[in-house]
């Protein structure tokens, strides 16, 4: 193969990457304001998460960064049980809310306390600078989020 | 005039044993990586990928300086030597076809792909994540975990292609390129000299590169 071979072929493996890149900057398409909301906070909650995994990795954990992260996480525990209000399901436009978190209220209530129950306590780990204990309360917190994503949100893909 | 006589078939070993194993465990490893991927065993997940990245690289520098058959300057021809090929114009010889060269292109592409995607995913719940997240955001993550799962489909087309073709030239044309890559000899027409190869030297430099560009990759 020629040199000029060898672009075509590397730039065909980029071009996936971009299109990537351009869903990515549409995904607010096909939903209400309330839904772009839901959707806006939930990837603030999913940044915080990943600060604090990305964070607390390695020998010198980033304590200031993860104290901004896990209020974060301790305050839009709290928040995000008003994100659904009833008619913000997938009859008004496009959400990977299931109509199960509205058929089923208390199921739904109860999947979302388990997170600010758990919330506070990545919080005080963090405070109290005490690296074990960030690790046992981000996996707690973790198993809470997937506990409600599989019932309550469609599965991706 | 019997010693001189041109043997009207020669048994030829087309794949050397790098290629093989490199072959077999990039199967398994897919296999490995779909079966954790589908049901959540994310851990074994990374490290079935970790093995794939090494695997890429190592089959990738191997088609720049390994065995003479596992060269892409070797097998990858043109468009005309395709048309050529597909009119049975083409005279075997050791190594890929023509068509063939093309699957192993975009076979190996795509694990590359697959597997760098891999890298930057982030899981819906900003728990599991590949070992260069840190490195993107997390909207970003999600969409290479989005892509990683597209991409996955396109390699699972290409994989049935493969193992379909494999099938049609064993029925069809009675051409035994799964023993091929197994015990790495075939028999081909003609009077073939033995491929070129590469030197025990060179398979080490191969995999300590591999094995390096693993290694910095996990210990982000």
């Amino acid at each position: 193969m020629t040199r000029k071979h060898w672009l075509g072929f590397c730039g065909a493996a980029f071009v996936p990457l971009f299109i990537a890149g351009a869903v990515a900057a549409h995904d607010d398409a096909g939903k209400t304001e309330v839904q772009k909301a839901r959707h806006h906070h939930y990837e603030e909650l999913g940044d915080a998460f990943k600060a604090v995994r990305d964070n607390s990795r390695g020998d010198t954990p980033d304590w200031a960064a993860l104290e901004k992260a896990a209020n974060t996480i301790n305050e839009a525990s709290v928040d995000q049980q008003k994100w659904f209000p009833k008619g913000s399901g997938p009859e008004s436009g496009k959400t990977r809310a299931l109509p199960e978190v509205w058929s089923k209220p208390e199921e739904f209530t109860a999947a979302q306390k388990m997170l600010s129950d758990r919330a506070p306590k990545l919080l005080a780990a963090v405070k109290a600078k005490d690296a074990a204990g960030v690790g046992a309360a981000f996996k707690e917190l973790g198993g809470a989020c997937k506990n409600c994503h599989d019932t309550f949100r469609a599965p991706e893909g | 005039m019997g010693d001189e006589a041109v043997p009207s078939r020669t048994r030829v070993r087309v794949w050397d044993v790098p290629t093989r194993v490199a072959h077999w465990s990039m199967a398994l490893c897919v296999g490995i990586s779909w079966w954790t991927g589908e049901t959540g065993r994310l851990e074994w997940h990374r490290w079935s990928g970790y093995l794939l990245l090494g695997l890429v690289t190592f089959r990738v520098y191997w088609g720049f300086f390994g065995s003479e058959t596992a060269r892409f300057r070797g097998f990858v021809r043109g468009p005309r030597a395709v048309g050529d090929y597909l009119r049975g114009r083409w005279t075997p010889r050791p190594g890929h076809n023509p068509l063939g060269a093309l699957s192993v292109l975009a076979l190996l592409a795509l694990l590359a792909l697959q597997v760098g995607l891999g890298l930057f995913s982030v899981d819906v719940d900003g728990i599991e994540s590949g070992p260069l997240s840190a490195w993107v955001s997390f909207k970003a993550g999600r969409a290479a975990a989005h892509w990683h799962g597209v991409v996955f489909n396109v390699l699972q087309a290409f994989i049935a292609l493969h193992v379909v073709a494999i099938g049609w030239y064993r029925i069809v044309r009675r051409e035994k390129l799964l023993g091929a890559m197994l015990h790495g000899e075939r028999e081909l027409p003609g009077s073939w000299p033995q491929p070129a190869r590469a030197t025990a030297l060179r398979f080490v430099v191969g995999v300590l590169l591999a094995g390096l560009l693993t290694w910095l990759v996990m210990r982000v």
